[in-house]
Order: C-alpha cells, then structure tokens, then sequence
C-alpha cells in the first residue's frame, strides 16, 4: 500500500513537471540550439614507441530555452576508441572489436526556474554537481563519481541521475541534491590503473597465479545506494564560503575478504577477493577570493568512513584466517589551497597544494602533492606555451624513497576560430612508493587537435 | 532720420533676448568646471536604469585579418554588468559578472562552475579583445578618477583622469575627449603605468535612442601590438526593467 502511494505521488510529481515545460514552450518559440566539438587525442610511449592512447571523439549539445522559466540541455560523445580488439578470426565479423567505440551520455537534465516558488530552481535528470573552489582538485565534489578513464583529465566526473534544488534567499544560496542510485567510479584505463593500485604483499614464499574478484554494489534502495547533499553559499566580507555535507559510498571499491588458494605448482597461488563500497559521511567547506590581487581558495572535506574490516582467509594454505582492518572509521581531512596570478606581462601563474589525491582514502594513507601551472598566450593569442607539473610527497622523513615528479610542457596553437592544435610531453619520475612513480615509465607524447562548431 | 519702426524694435529685443541667453549658456558651459563635465559625462553614459545589449565584435590584427565574436551585454544602474558570449562556438556559453567592489565571477560550461575572479585578472584581455576585464566593468569614470580640464577646443572639453587613492586600476591616466553639446566621450586614450599611451578607444555612430544617447560603435586600439577591436551594438533595449536578479551567479550559469 505504502510503495503504491510513493509510485503515484512519483507519477503526479513528474506530471507536474512535465506540464510546467510544455506550458513553458507554449509560451514562446522554441529552438534548439546544437554545438560541440570533434577531438582527436592521439598518444605515444617514449620507451617503446607504441601508441598508447587513440581516442576520436564527437561531442554533440543540444539546449533549448523555451522560455524564461525551462532550460533543456544534453551532451553526448560518441567516441572512436583504442585500437582494434580482434583476436581471432570470428572477431573479423565484429565491427565493434574491429573498431571499437562508445556512446557515453554525459548530461541530460531539465532546468526549471522558479519551480513552485520564485526563488527556486529545479533540476532534474542526468547532471555534473561540481563542488568546490579548488582548480580542478576538489576534496569537497562528492555527488558524481570520479571518471579517472584519462587520468591526466583532473576533475572529470561522470554525471549522476538525480535532482537539485537551489534555493536563493538574499545573500544566501542552498542546494539540495538527491541522487537515488549508486555509480561507481572509472577506474584508469590500461597500464595507467597501477598508478592507484599499490602492489600488493603476499606471504613469503607465495607467488601470484591468477587475481580474480567480485564487486559487491550497494542494493538499489533508498537507504543503501542513495547520495544526499546539502550545501550553503554565502558572500562574506568580499569572500565566496560554502559549507556541504555529502552522504553515500565511497566510489572507490576496497577489498572486504580475500581467500588464497593454492595451484598445482608448489609456492603459486590463486587469489580471490571481493570488494565493496563503504558509505561515508563528508563534512566539506571552501572559500575563494582576493588578497592583493591574488586569487586565493581553499577547501577542505572531513569524511567520516564506515570501518572496514577485511578477512584474510588463508585455511587452503593452513594459515588460518585472519582480521585486519581495511578501511578505519577514524575520521580524516583532505584538503586543497591554491592561488593563481597574472603578472602584467601576461604570464599566468597557479599553484596548489593538495592533501590526499582524488582515490586516497583513510587518514594515514593521505599524500601531499604540490601542483603548478605557468602560461602565457603569444602572437595575438595564437599560441599558448604552457609549463605544468607537480611533486608527489608520500613521506617528507624519507623524501628521496617517495617522492614523484611530473612535469608537462606543452604548446597549444590556435589556427582560426573553434580550432586547437595541442602538443606535449608527460614526463615523470619517481620511487615506485608513490602514485605516480609507479607509473613513471609511461612517458608520452601527446597530441590533441579539437574543432568547436 | 530714418524712422524706427515697432518692428524694427521687436527685432532688436528678440535679438538682445537671444544673445543674451547664449551668452548666459556659454557662461554656464565655460564655468563647468572639470567634475561638473565628468559627472554629466558619466550621466549621459549611464542614463538608462538598466541595458540590454547585443554586440558583435570585430578582432582585427595589424595584417588585417578579422576575427568575430558575439555577445549579450546586460547592464543595471552603473556597476552591475552581465555579459555572455553567443560565439564562436569555443567560447559560447561563457559568462561574465560585475558586481560592485571589485567583485567579478566567471561561468565557464565545459568546468559547470561558477568561479571567482581575482583582481589580478582585470588588466587581462577580455576573451582575446583589446578590452580587459577593467574596461568591461561597469563603473563610473567619476568615482575610480579625479578630472582635470586640460582644454577646451572647438565642439570637446578634454579631460585628463588621475586614478583616485586606492583605486586599482591599470592605468596611469586617462585622456578624454567629451562632446560640449551633448556630454558624451568621444575619445579615450589610455596610458600605462609607465604613463605611456598604449590604447584609445573612439566612439562612433552616436545616436540618441529612445531618449539617451549611445554610441553604436566603439574602437579600441592597442598601439603597442597594433590590434584592434571594433565594438558593434547589434540591438539595444533601453529600461526594460531588468530585476537585480538577472545580475546574481544563479543567472549567469543559465
């Protein structure tokens, strides 16, 4: 009986909506506005010379204003993908393995101002919530889950189905955000995934046959894979504050139990584990604005974990089965500071410090990083050098062990309008300890050329 | 001896009435004394309670080759200013807000955020044109500098703006030519810290509109690159009773 009246209310609410954007678009002549752009991104390994990366993509947006009270707007790439994944002669009748590509809706949301009161807005649909004042960097955007598929993409987020309010009130601005189901995070594509997988120890004397492993989602329901956010933005004292507070999983699976069994061959094992989800509580707040001419933020999130515990189950070896803890429910704090600068000769400058990166988690496990960019445009803006890099810190005791550098000249020419030939070089080093010097040997040259329409 | 007709007389005091108001307007037009100019300058210019503006802009580079853009410009009083770019499609989307104190924000579509600009940003260019972000606020001439006449010619008063104390500005000064019959600034050269003049900006097509006057082209100029920006009003609305709402971060990401 229950269930029935919340799917008839449901029915009513979308009812509502849907007629309040037809009587909107009776109001006024509707048109869609269409753009886009097509994207080349092409890669290449220093060490090896093999391409790594190969991606052609086609963004298409379509908006509509009908009036002055709804606002559609959807964004699709349809993307070229990879190299051909054909491996035997039955894959030579499959186009999608011959010549791999993807559809990927990244937005598509209704806009309704001034839904039921003046000062509220409504949207509803598949949408990018991006919190927080950091660049690129931000410990506090927890409603979208993180879309590492390219990992040098920083803040890419894919989009969530669900609804935001946003209440205006004077100087005052409240947002409310319900996301019913769980999506979890993409992880790196390729060699880039061992960048946020530290190698993992096994007993002595056992050697890794086969990894496998189950991922548990959280139910579909609204108690375990709902997110809920609310946040408050104020002007104070000529400084943008916020304060947020997020409640749903972690997007990053941790592994619960693992069981080793062992092979034929004396010494190898198979390993099998299963991975979750863990719900989490963030307390987030960040600030932006200007001292003498310096942009200036900062944002901090304190995430409240749900404690882990994680079972070794060795008894197929004769070890038993061992507790540890996986995932505290200690609370800890990441969190970013930045400033950016143009001196008048028209040179850019930013930097940041960031504690803990976007996958860390659990407060002994935060590294520090140190960001930089430094640009300027040239030639009536038709070039623009750029230097940007940073140094990863896992440990300051014992800096020369853990540390990684990266470092990324890169051009960018502007030949006409809508048009961007990007050329650079990802270059990094470091101890294998850290995040990115476990990946140091993944050098590249890119180029990234990209039309607008 | 001629008589002297009543006509002949009318004519006269007709006469003696007219030069006598001119001369009173000249002697009104000749005490004016430099703040008086620019108060009435930044009048004309900021008559209307509110502005909405469609603009094309024109990049040209000292080969000549154009570039175009488009915007809408809406402005409120004189220190809200709301402006939006319609293209080329690499910047459409991309919005601007002034707010009084300094106060600036920027939506950028492809980041879905709205972000503060610092102060460091107004002696930037404003999307690539000899505009900078400082040109494109909306504040009065009179409040940021202090008015000196430096002449009078035939049809302008030329004024010479100091910035005033703690005002941060990029300019050393500015050199402004305004019209006597009307009050609205012709010309404006701009020079820079090492007081050196490296932009002017001249108005052209200035017409009255519903009442105010405005000037339907403008040009700036940078000398030291030779690049210029060519400033086209497409369509003007004047008082349409734009709400201070339109001029919050809830409108500029719409």
């Amino acid at each position: 009986m229950k269930r029935r009246k919340i799917i008839l209310a449901s029915v009513c609410i979308l009812l509502f909506c849907f007629s309040c954007i037809l009587q909107a678009q009776e109001s006024t002549d509707s048109g869609v506005n269409w753009g886009g752009y097509l994207q080349s991104d092409n890669r290449l390994r220093l060490k090896d010379g093999d391409f790594s990366w190969q991606e052609y993509r086609l963004d298409l947006k379509a908006e509509v204003s009908p009036s002055e009270k709804a606002h559609f707007y959807s964004e699709l790439w349809i993307r070229s993908w990879g190299f051909s994944e054909v491996q035997n002669s039955s894959d030579l009748a499959n186009k999608d393995k011959i010549s791999p590509w993807n559809l990927d809706l990244r937005e598509a949301y209704v806009d309704l101002y001034g839904f039921l009161l003046d000062n509220l807005d409504v949207r509803i649909g598949r949408q990018r919530i991006a919190w927080g004042t950091g660049d690129k960097l931000n410990p506090t955007d927890n409603l979208n889950p993180d879309d590492l598929e390219d990992i040098w993409d920083f803040g890419r987020h894919l989009a969530s189905n669900g609804l935001k309010m946003s209440y205006y009130l004077g100087d005052y601005t409240f947002e409310a955000v319900y996301i019913p189901a769980f999506t979890p995070a993409v992880l790196p594509r390729g060699d880039w995934a061992s960048a946020l997988s530290p190698s993992m120890e096994l007993p002595p004397g056992l050697t890794l046959k086969n990894l496998t492993d189950t991922i548990t989602i959280p139910e579909n329901s609204i108690k375990e894979s709902s997110t809920v956010g609310v946040r408050v933005l104020k002007n104070f004292l000529d400084y943008d504050f916020s304060l947020s507070y997020v409640h749903g999983n972690d997007f990053f699976p941790l592994a619960k139990k693992i069981i080793f069994t062992p092979t034929d061959m004396p010494g190898d094992v198979d390993i099998a584990s299963e991975l979750v989800y863990p719900k989490r509580h963030v307390v987030g707040g960040d600030m932006a604005g200007t001292i003498y001419d310096v942009g200036i933020w900062a944002e901090a999130a304190l995430f409240f974990p749900e404690k882990i515990m994680m079972t070794t189950d060795l008894t197929a070896l004769g070890m038993g089965v061992h507790e540890s803890t996986a995932l505290d429910n200690e609370p800890y704090v990441k969190y970013v500071v930045g400033a950016d600068y143009t001196f008048r000769n028209g040179i850019y400058i930013n930097g940041q410090y960031l504690h803990g990166f976007i996958h860390e988690r659990g407060k002994d496990n935060l590294e520090d990083y140190f960001m930089f960019g430094i640009e300027k445009k040239l030639f009536e803006d038709t070039l623009k050098p750029t230097i940007s890099g940073g140094v990863e810190v896992k440990d300051f005791k014992d800096f020369k062990n853990n540390y990684a550098l990266i470092l990324s000249p890169e051009i960018a020419y502007y030949p006409v309008d809508n048009a961007e030939v990007i050329f650079g070089v990802r270059w990094i080093e470091g101890k294998v300890t850290t995040a990115f010097g476990r990946v140091k040997d993944n050098d590249e040259l890119y180029i990234r050329v990209k039309y607008s329409f | 001896m001629q008589k002297i007709t009543l006509t002949t007389i009318l004519f006269f005091l007709v006469a003696f009435l007219f030069i006598c108001q001119s001369g009173e307007l000249n002697a009104e037009e000749s005490t004016l004394t430099a703040s008086q100019i620019l108060e009435k300058c930044d009048d004309v210019i900021n008559a209307p309670t509110d502005q909405d503006l469609r603009i094309k802009l024109i990049l040209i580079d000292k080969k000549g080759k154009e570039k175009m853009r488009e915007m809408s410009m809406l402005q409120k009083g004189n220190d809200k200013r709301m402006v939006k770019f319609l293209s080329p499609a690499d910047q459409r989307g991309i919005a601007f807000l002034s707010l009084p104190d300094d106060i600036m924000y920027l939506y950028l579509p492809a980041f879905k955020k709205v972000r503060r600009i610092a102060t460091h940003v107004k002696n930037t260019k404003f999307a690539g044109t000899d505009f900078t972000y400082e040109d494109m606020e909306a504040i009065r001439y009179s409040i940021k500098y202090v008015p000196e006449l430096l002449k009078k010619e035939e049809n302008h008063y030329v004024l010479q703006l100091k910035p005033r104390e703690g005002v941060k500005t990029d300019y050393s000064k500015l050199v402004m030519w305004v019209r006597m019959d009307n009050f609205y600034p012709i010309k404006i050269e701009h020079y820079d810290k090492g007081d050196k003049l490296y932009k002017i900006m001249i108005s052209k097509k200035i017409e009255k509109v519903n009442g105010y006057w405005v000037s339907k082209q403008y040009e700036m100029e940078d000398l030291k690159t030779e690049h210029k920006t060519r400033m086209m009003i497409v369509d003007v609305k004047f008082d349409s009773g734009l709400s201070d709402d339109k001029f919050t971060k809830r409108y500029l990401s719409r």
